[in-house]
């Protein structure tokens, strides 16, 4: 679906890796974002054989799904600098084959906000522009960077009010998930428009889709794990997925006329997210923060299995919360299409023991 | 203050010193008299005890440093060399961790972190060094508490999230120095982050330390920095000869000095003292394993628990390991630190690490080694715990069987946590593996 939906835009096209990465300057080169998450399921090819099975299935399905030719319908690779891992599969890509097209990378700056991260963001900006530039034969107008950021900074507006009045949808969490990531392949504009429609039905009374729930982890996937919990009677109040919540910038300051400034406002003002080695304490005080803003009443922690950057945090949001009594349940996944029944039952009992008011110990 | 600077030196100067030697004393005295078991192996170099010493006294000297000196707690790839002029004792928790891999430790020590909600997926050595941090528990007595940490990315984004869970229990500074990956060629405005974090650093040091960074210092810590890396290249070398002087895991033991006082005198004492014994050995052509009839490259990190176990039944085949890629990349980094600019170079080189380097330039270093070292084969040694080493290594051993028309062999363990290791397995992949040669 995704293949013909490339092939039809008639726009040059780039696969993207997880997890953030500056899409405000490929909507303005107007050239398509398609996003990999994996793909999800089994590896889609042999190459997965050339990866170690203790590396995360979003690595090990990428490569496999680039290398068996899955991908043809793109014009190139970005790979932001997430983690060793998708470090290691830029260059094994480059390096020593599997992948013909055009590989670009896009270095974070980690750490906090310091002068020389600063710098060295805005430098790695432009130089992505110029890699892009160079690969897609056009001149980035500072024009049209201006109007990418402001419809990237209106589509997460419309994402967060769509999350945040999850109890006054009526759709369930599956299928405001579907609804959200389509935003990672579709044209933003059509994303934008699907947005506002979905918006446009929130009811003014909030309906009681359940148990609150503050969910943050890697991606949601498989969507049978939201499907689950909505079963059990509860429901995603408030989102930290990398994919998802941590990708939603705040709004920007009004007055800033050069796009390239605004444009690294923006990159630095995303979610704190330990992929771009941000602090561990800054991310504790937004989880606590979007507790107490939805109401939530436990959190889920939905990891991939050898995650390092998201495994690294687990026992900090446990701290965390068992500080506030506030019961927490993390669920690894390997990417399954399916939510395994032992995944199920654990999210059952969770939301049960919910139900009946139990605090973290 | 004084009294805990007093019992420092005293450690270092006089305590250390007397302890060691009724150890070696007690130790030749248990010896003695013990039948001798027929050993694939020449006799241990004599240097070893040295080397003991050294690093005994390190760690005897760490116990009294906090409260004495200011302490860092740093990366293995930190430019440590910014740190000595200001009288930081430097603790390398990757140097202690491999310790306590050595003594099959990380089980225990890992466990009690795995119980607050690490998961065993993570580094050994950094659930090691947590559960250390968490328990108490070392076997180097004990570790001073750090004023501050240092991380360096160059080996690994792991370290950024094991360095921020020390900072989290510790409540101490941590300064990053986060270097972007080279792909091909570095870029400018990658060396120039890179400096300008080094730069930051000093600063932050300097406050931790209460001392400004002397520039005259800072160059002659380079000069012996890059003469360390130098003197251990060297001995590196020795094993171009035919039979190689040493047996190739002995390096892993005697490359402590370039990791954890890298940039001292005493380091680079040492390193003297064991090249003249290695070459010695080259002249009278003694062999670290006595009859050796193939030579082997090692890729990536030992594997601590189990390098005596492996070490010997290669030996007793006649194989020795003359060559490793992580312990060649001390030798490789340090040339690259320059005196007349310490802060640029160590820039420079601490970016061009083995490890922060695409796989074009790792497949290059192999080859290189494999074609000086007159390698007939390699193992690769996939480790579990450590991604950033391992991922390329299939494409790395099809190539490296392809193009130098060497057997090559993926051995799959752990670095240091021995739940992840099935000896006999192993073992058995690798007699198969040698009865190919034959
Ligand atoms: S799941 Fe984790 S380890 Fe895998 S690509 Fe994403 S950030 Fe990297
Ligand atoms: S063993 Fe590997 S992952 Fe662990 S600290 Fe060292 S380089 Fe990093």
């Amino acid at each position: 679906m995704r293949r013909e939906y490339i092939l039809r835009q008639g726009r040059r096209s780039l696969a993207v890796l997880p997890v953030l990465y500056p899409k405000e300057i490929l909507t303005a080169l107007d050239v398509l974002a398609v996003e990999m998450w994996g793909p999800p399921g089994p590896p889609r090819g042999d190459a997965a054989g050339r990866l170690q099975t203790y590396v995360c299935a979003v690595v090990r399905n990428a490569l496999a799904f680039l290398a068996s030719g899955h991908a043809d319908a793109v014009d190139g690779l970005l790979v932001p600098h997430t983690c060793d891992s998708l470090q290691g599969l830029a260059t094994l890509l480059a390096d020593f084959g599997g992948w013909r097209k055009p590989v670009v990378v896009f270095q974070h700056a980690r750490g906090e906000d310091r002068p020389s991260a600063r710098a060295f963001a805005e430098a790695e900006l432009r130089a992505l522009a110029s890699s892009l530039e160079r690969i897609f034969q056009r001149r980035l107008d500072p024009d049209r960077l201006a109007w990418a950021l402001r419809l990237h900074a209106e589509i997460d507006a419309c994402r967060a009010t769509l999350l945040d009045g999850r109890a006054r949808l009526d759709l369930d969490d599956a299928a405001l998930y579907a609804l959200l990531r389509r935003g990672e392949w579709l044209w933003p504009e059509e994303h934008l428009a699907e947005l506002r429609a979905a918006a446009a039905r929130l009811s003014p009374a909030p309906a009681s889709p359940g148990i609150p729930i503050l969910v943050t982890g890697y991606v949601p996937e498989p969507a049978g794990l939201l499907s689950a919990l909505n079963r059990a009677g509860a429901y995603v109040a408030a989102d930290d997925y990398a994919a998802v919540g941590r990708r939603l910038a705040p709004a920007p300051p009004p007055g800033r006329a050069d796009p390239w400034a605004a444009l690294l406002d923006r990159y630095l003002a995303f979610p704190p997210c330990p992929t771009r080695g941000s602090d561990q304490g800054a991310r504790m005080r937004r989880l606590e923060a979007l507790l107490d803003r939805s109401g939530a009443r436990g959190v889920l922690v939905h990891v991939q299995k050898f995650c390092e950057p998201e495994l690294f945090d687990v026992p900090a949001i446990r701290r965390t919360f068992a500080a506030r009594g506030v019961p927490v349940v993390v669920v690894e996944g390997e990417l399954e299409r399916d939510l395994s029944a032992q995944a199920e039952t654990r999210v059952e009992a969770f939301v049960e023991m919910l139900r009946s008011g139990a605090r973290a110990a | 203050m004084i009294l805990r600077r007093l019992q420092y030196e005293l450690a270092g100067r006089v305590a250390g010193p007397f302890l060691l030697r009724l150890e070696a004393w007690r130790r030749a005295r248990a010896r003695r008299g013990r039948a001798h078991r027929p050993s694939p192996f020449a006799p241990p170099l004599e240097c070893t005890r040295k080397l003991k010493e050294l690093m005994s006294l390190h760690y005897l000297r760490g116990r009294y440093a906090d409260g004495a000196v200011p302490v860092a707690w740093v990366t293995s790839g930190f430019p440590v060399e910014i740190l000595r002029p200001l009288g930081f004792h430097a603790v390398y928790p990757e140097n202690h961790a491999a310790m306590c891999g050595v003594q099959r430790l990380v089980p225990e020590l890992s466990d009690a972190v795995e119980r607050e909600g690490y998961s065993r997926d993570l580094c050994s050595y950094a659930r090691t060094d947590l559960g250390c941090a968490a328990t108490g528990k070392t076997p180097a007595g004990r570790l001073p508490r750090p004023d501050l940490l240092a991380c360096c990315t160059n080996i690994c984004q792991t370290v950024l999230y094991w360095y921020r869970a020390l900072a989290a229990r510790f409540q101490v500074p941590l300064v990053l120095v986060d270097t972007p990956f080279v792909y091909g060629q570095s870029t400018p405005h990658a060396d120039r982050y890179v400096r300008d974090q080094l730069e930051e650093f000093v600063r932050v040091a300097e406050r931790v330390s209460g001392r400004r960074a002397d520039p005259a210092e800072l160059v002659e810590v380079a000069r012996l920095s890059r003469e360390g890396a130098r003197l251990w290249g060297e001995c590196l070398a020795t094993s171009r000869a035919r039979p190689a002087p040493w047996a190739g895991f002995d390096g892993f033991f005697h490359m402590a000095p370039i990791v954890a006082l890298r940039g001292s005198e005493a380091c680079n004492a040492y390193y003297r003292v064991l090249l003249d014994e290695l070459e010695d050995r080259v002249r009278r052509g003694v062999g670290g394993v006595r009859e050796e009839r193939h030579r082997l490259l090692w890729d990536n990190l030992p594997v601590w628990f189990a390098v005596r176990e492996l070490s010997t039944l290669l030996a007793e085949r006649g194989f020795n390991f003359v060559c490793t890629s992580y312990t060649n990349a001390w030798a490789e980094a340090g040339m690259q630190v320059d005196p007349s600019e310490p802060l640029a170079s160590a820039a420079r080189a601490y970016t061009h690490v083995i490890l922060n380097q695409d796989l074009r330039n790792r497949l290059g270093i192999l080859r290189r080694l494999a074609s000086d070292y007159g390698c007939d084969g390699a193992v690769l040694h996939s480790d579990r715990s450590c991604k950033p080493y391992s991922i390329g290594q299939v494409d790395l051993k099809d190539r490296l069987a392809r193009e130098l028309g060497i057997r090559v062999l993926l051995l799959e363990a752990d670095h240091s946590d021995p739940r992840a290791w099935a000896a006999e397995p192993a073992e058995n992949r690798l007699t198969a593996f040698m009865e190919a040669f034959a």
